[in-house]
């Protein structure tokens, strides 16, 4: 049976072709918008993953230390430490910031994580060049993303520290990568306070006669000493032992550490439905209204096709040709066109997603389903074509 | 010489009561195998109309129509599937000749036998031979487009000659052409009437012709007369519109 679509097709391929070629573009955009809302979960996921714990241990009754600001002294860490089924636990601080690199500023998240031993939690699972920090201080570990390399100083707040170890999908759920530090560095990094405020606050703390008594100047100088530190972090990240249970070590450490406790399942739900949920409703009308917009250019395109062979389809039904045969060829010249759009589409899509500042995972199930979902678009769009063919009365190819 | 096509009394009234146009008034045709006649009439006396009806295109009032021994209509269509009965049993030229522009000469000609479900080489072979009869062989992979316009009316008699039909309406198929090519194709048709065995009823305005037609019939306000050979027409000059 010949294919009178093909045969069609192939008479103005150009034509044809650079149709397709804008629907692909078209469809690229799709497929991507899609690749960022996989790529802020992937970016969840990964901040979970990398993170190394558990349990999240954080200031009771917040989100944090993600979704919310999250305040817990590093001595929390201590008793969790003993309690049972906890195999390791330790203090994080996370703060994004934005650096200056080599004339431009780079937006980073500094997380603080204990580097006295190597597998603590909150420290970076692997390393793709250099060494992880060894040093108390001004060593710094960073995700390749922030384009710094092994040997980089990178001035943070007033500190400059010395680029050790580069890694690598180690992101805020933001998408920022991270810049890893001491705890003892981050801490200073996050609560340190500028030099005015020191100076305005040990003059409150000198007219105070509370924390300045006459006769005892230790008493002021340790009150400012506190006052210019922190032990705080933001979360104790737990890992538990193997043989425990998560949810009983969370349960328990809630009931005795007066903290809020989260278990990996929960710190997702946070991440991925709380905090990415507006956003991924945002990706989802940008992709309802792209398909709606593909639909509308498909069903154009061959509606036009359609009408400009009015005289050679109302010959088509005189000689014969049953109406299966001309809504076969308008239908099979629709999902023509969705093919080629789907492949430049994808192949654009693929193209271009590094060059996105934020992660854009193409998932190749996301792809099946936009195959479907294109294929699905063009064979509806064809009916309004079709059911103008069909309307062709016969009689228009005799005169008269 | 056996029959090809008959109509007995075809009416067609268009609407109802007091608005009806009567298009066809009760014609009367007889056109035998083989042979070749001519259709005039000016301007909405229902040349159209009766082509349209002849054609399976547009249902008549009442009337009978016979293709060979067929009764194709009786006060109703006694086929069921008017594609099929157009596809097998008529073939049609149009004033131009309306070739699908995205297939090649072979193709244009095959097409229908395809339809049909003939196997595509068997189609193909038979659009050939044809093509060799009516000597437009060597434009067998050329595209319409690239035809003269005598060449693509060859082709256009050729699609309609493939399924051997018993019957060919052409619609003013020298419209298009200048005298010597009018001349040609009315040659042609006589040819291939003769050679497959064919009614052909050929509707014309075209007065280089009109006296090439051993018969012809002449339609006035839906009611046809007989005319004989050319020269016998009406001093009114039927034929112009």
């Amino acid at each position: 049976m010949i294919s009178l679509a093909g045969r069609d097709i192939l008479h103005g391929w150009g034509k044809f072709v650079l149709t397709g070629v804008g629907l692909g573009l078209l469809i690229g955009v799709t497929l991507s918008m899609a690749g960022v809302y996989r790529g802020m979960i992937d970016d969840a996921q990964a901040l979970l993953d990398n993170s190394g714990a558990d349990l999240w241990v954080v200031q009771k009754d917040t989100l944090g230390p993600y979704a919310e600001p999250s305040s817990l002294n590093e001595d929390t860490e201590r008793p969790i430490r003993a309690m049972a089924g906890v195999d390791r636990a330790a203090g994080v601080t996370y703060l994004t910031m934005q650096i200056a690199h080599r004339g431009k500023d780079v937006r980073v998240m500094v997380v603080g994580a204990e580097v006295t031993q190597p597998g603590e939690p909150g420290q970076p699972p692997y390393l793709m060049a250099g060494r992880r920090i060894v040093q108390g201080h001004y060593e710094a570990v960073a995700d390749v993303k922030t384009g710094f390399a092994i040997g980089d100083q990178v001035k943070v707040r007033r500190n400059t520290y010395r680029i050790v170890g580069l890694t690598s999908r180690m992101v805020s759920s933001g998408g920022d990568p991270m810049l890893f530090l001491s705890l003892k560095d981050a801490q200073e990094a996050q609560f340190e306070k500028d030099a005015d405020a020191i100076v305005r606050q040990r003059a409150r703390t000198a007219s105070s006669p509370a924390l300045n008594p006459p006769g005892n100047p230790a008493v002021a100088e340790a009150v400012n000493a506190a006052q210019a530190s922190s032990t705080n972090v933001n979360a104790v990240l737990v890992t538990v032992a193997p043989s425990a249970d998560a949810d009983a070590v969370a349960a328990a450490i809630r009931r005795w550490q007066r903290v809020t406790v989260y278990t990996r399942a929960q710190m997702e739900e946070i991440l991925v439905d709380k905090m990415i949920a507006n956003s991924a409703r945002q990706i989802g009308m940008f992709l309802v209204i792209l398909a709606i917009v593909s639909a509308a250019i498909v069903a154009f395109i061959i509606y036009t096709m359609t009408i400009g062979k009015i005289r050679e389809i109302a010959v088509l039904k005189l000689i014969g040709t049953r109406n299966r045969t001309i809504a076969g060829m308008i239908l099979q010249q629709a999902l023509g066109l969705g093919l080629i759009g789907f492949a430049v589409g994808k192949i654009a899509a693929t193209f271009w997603a590094p060059f996105f500042p934020k992660y854009v995972l193409l998932l190749p199930a996301d792809s099946v389903r936009g195959f479907f979902a294109v294929m699905a678009i063009c064979a509806l769009a064809s009916l309004l074509a079709i059911h103008a063919a069909l309307k062709v009365d016969p009689a228009e190819a005799i005169g008269g | 010489m056996a029959e090809g096509i008959r109509i007995e009394n075809l009416v067609k009234t268009y609407g109802q009561g007091d608005t009806a146009v009567h298009a066809l008034r009760g014609v009367n045709m007889s056109v035998a195998k083989g042979e070749v006649v001519g259709l005039i009439g000016p301007s909405g006396s229902g040349k159209s109309t009766l082509l349209k009806c002849l054609g399976a295109v547009i249902e008549p009032t009442s009337g009978r129509m016979t293709i060979g021994d067929r009764v194709i209509y009786d006060d109703g269509w006694k086929v069921g599937d008017l594609r099929a009965l157009r596809r097998d049993l008529i073939g049609f030229i149009f004033q131009a000749p309306y070739l699908i522009p995205f297939l090649d000469v072979t193709d244009n000609v095959a097409l229908l036998p395809m339809l049909a479900g003939k196997p595509n080489a068997e189609a193909r072979k038979e659009a050939r031979d044809l093509l060799e009869a009516l000597d437009v062989a060597h434009r067998a992979a050329a595209m319409p487009s690239q035809l003269s316009g005598g060449e693509q009316q060859r082709v256009a008699i050729a699609r309609a000659l493939v399924n051997r039909p018993p019957v060919i309406l052409a619609d003013e198929p020298t419209a298009p052409l200048d005298s010597v090519r009018a001349l040609a194709v009315v040659d042609l048709l006589n040819t291939m009437a003769r050679q497959f065995e064919t009614a052909i009823i050929v509707v014309t305005h075209d007065e280089k012709i009109i006296p090439t037609f051993r018969r012809l019939y002449n339609i006035r306000d839906g009611v046809t007369v007989e005319e004989g050979p050319a020269g016998s027409l009406g001093s009114d000059g039927a034929g112009k519109s």
